[in-house]
């Protein structure tokens, strides 16, 4: 079972996002979209940070490759 | 083995479990229309399941391909547009796509999320490997070497190394003076994979399983004019005449033995990430662009050379291509790139212009090709990530893209970078299977690729929407399995 937990949010907002999902955004609940958000924007974030999973004998040999291959 | 946990209490599960058998690259022209009568298991899948086209994304290309599947987004929000990419504006710095690079939540994730389990086996970009919970994964073909950490736990690498016999194969070495040893490796490299894949569906605890074989995508690019009577370049009675029904045959066999393994309560489908078809020749994207002034050398390369190499005289270079199945158009705009010369106001006006032109490229024989010519950001409505200005299909995807320059045509009929045989085509397959029920061999119609992990979700329980998948379902495909 996935586990949660609450974070507050604003009433304000809490009706707002509720107006928002009334039409036909295909999200059952507020706490639905608040988490599909969240997850785009810390997936955005984490983006930025990419490190270089090769080192540089490894990207020869898979550019080679790929070459032979014909996808560059 | 079987998962303890139920669903997510968000619904009802059509499915126990789903399986995915992964074909890279499998037309339905090959596979349905002149094999399935030879493929016992496959032919019954296709028979007492459901079957069709899976429309693939734009470009047709495994990465980002598999992840659209996977994730139910498309590329332009994934930020994946083929094997390598340009790093930011830079003229001559790409760096190769990875696992690190896709952020989005697959269907592995979600059921993670839900302490739920999976089998991931090399799917693309898998490397390096991701630390995911709940999940058996293997690493993909992209992966240097079993030296490097390839299997999520750590612990799962000495099982893989025996379950393969002491040597698992990420990717044959395609070499194209030696057919007969690339034979030998492409399936002594896919019945390892069916030996790992056997031994995880039988010993791991899945809800979800999923195995990548790049075999077929290999057979296709390495010996399509040998077995395709239609190829430019074939000649009858060659000695791998039969090599595609060998190689189908062989996995058919495999597939046989793996579904048993799957359990009685596993929807099963096969899918691949696009077609195939016979290359028709290479179009020299970067010589045309010179030809219609776009772009400048200070010195014109005598021999074939890589753009990277060639001396670009950026100060009067307005747009520049890159070369694959597909062609990426960069425009060497001011302010953005470091030598930029198109005015930004005016970049959207070169574009229609450039692709005005590019729709009137004619082959060898005068004909005019069916190009199409697309702009990320209208195409996806959303374009992250390190985007090309313009992406090119040439006649139909029929002839790849060359960014080498230095030839004396236009027109290539050997690939530039190494005799090539096959291209990438729009259409992949689906079928999807249910144990102990005969769906009829109904024709699924107008599947697509990021229908995908919403119509897993959807079987496993959970609610696309909420589990982060944002697409439609196949809506027959959940219908057949409801009854």
């Amino acid at each position: 079972m996935t586990k949660y937990t609450s974070v507050s949010i604003p009433l304000t907002l809490h009706k707002r996002l509720e107006t928002i999902i009334s039409k036909k955004t295909g999200f059952k609940s507020v706490s639905d979209y608040v988490t599909y958000v969240l997850r785009e924007v810390v997936a955005m974030h984490e983006l930025k940070e990419v490190p270089e999973p090769f080192t540089s004998t490894d990207l020869e040999e898979i550019k080679k490759r790929l070459q032979a291959l014909g996808y560059l | 083995m079987q998962s303890d946990e139920t669903d997510d209490g968000r619904g009802g599960r059509l499915a126990r479990r789903v399986a995915v058998l992964g074909f890279d690259s499998v037309p339905p022209e090959i596979l349905f229309d002149k094999l399935i009568t030879k493929l016992p298991n496959l032919g019954r899948m296709y028979r007492e399941g459901i079957h069709g086209r899976l429309r693939t994304c734009d470009p047709p290309i495994t990465v980002p391909a598999w992840m659209v599947m996977m994730t139910g987004r498309n590329p332009g929000e994934l930020g994946i547009y083929g094997f390598k990419h340009r790093r930011g504006f830079s003229y001559n710095d790409g760096y190769i796509v990875t696992s690190a690079n896709v952020r989005a939540r697959t269907v592995w994730d979600a059921l993670s999320d839900a302490g739920r389990g999976s089998v991931v086996l090399g799917v693309p970009p898998g490397y390096p490997v991701k630390r995911v919970a709940n999940a058996a994964t293997v690493s993909c073909f992209l992966t240097p070497s079993v030296e490097r950490p390839f299997t999520n736990p750590d612990g799962l690498r000495d099982e893989v190394i025996q379950a393969a016999g002491g040597n698992y194969i990420f990717d044959v070495t395609f070499r194209t003076e030696n057919r007969a040893e690339v034979k030998k490796e492409l399936f002594e490299m896919t019945e390892k994979r069916f030996d790992v894949a056997e031994h995880l569906a039988k010993t791991k605890r899945w809800d979800f399983f999923m195995m990548h074989e790049i075999g077929f995508d290999r057979l296709h690019h390495a010996f399509w004019k040998f077995f395709d009577p239609r190829h430019p370049k074939h000649v009858s009675g060659n000695e791998y005449e039969g090599i595609d029904l060998d190689y189908y045959s062989m996995v058919d066999g495999r597939v046989g033995r793996l579904l048993p393994l799957l359990g009685d309560d596993t929807v099963t489908f096969v899918l691949s990430d696009h077609g195939s078809k016979a290359m028709q020749g290479g179009f020299c994207v970067n010589q045309w662009l010179e030809q219609e002034g776009y772009l400048s050398f200070v010195k014109r390369p005598e021999a074939p050379v890589e753009l990277d190499k060639a001396e670009i005289d950026w100060g009067r270079t307005k747009a520049w291509g890159w070369g694959g199945y597909y062609a990426r158009i960069f425009f060497n705009v001011k302010g953005r790139e470091a030598k930029g010369v198109v005015e930004p106001s005016e970049l959207e006006a070169e574009k229609r212009k450039l692709a005005d032109r590019i729709a009137e490229i004619r082959d060898h024989t005068g004909r005019r090709m069916r190009n199409s010519v697309m702009e990320p950001q209208k195409l996806y409505g959303t374009a992250t990530g390190d985007k090309p200005d313009l992406m090119v299909y040439f006649d139909d995807l029929d002839w790849r893209s060359a960014g080498t320059v230095g030839h004396d045509s236009l027109y290539l009929f050997e690939n530039d970078t190494g005799p090539d045989d096959s291209v990438h085509s729009m259409d992949g397959v689906i079928m999807m299977s249910v144990p102990g029920r005969d769906l009829g061999g109904r024709e699924v119609k107008g599947a697509r690729a990021e229908q995908v992990a919403p119509t897993i979700a959807s079987l496993l329980g959970m609610e696309p929407r909420a589990a982060g998948f944002a697409g439609s379902t196949i809506g027959e495909a959940l219908e057949a399995v409801r009854g």
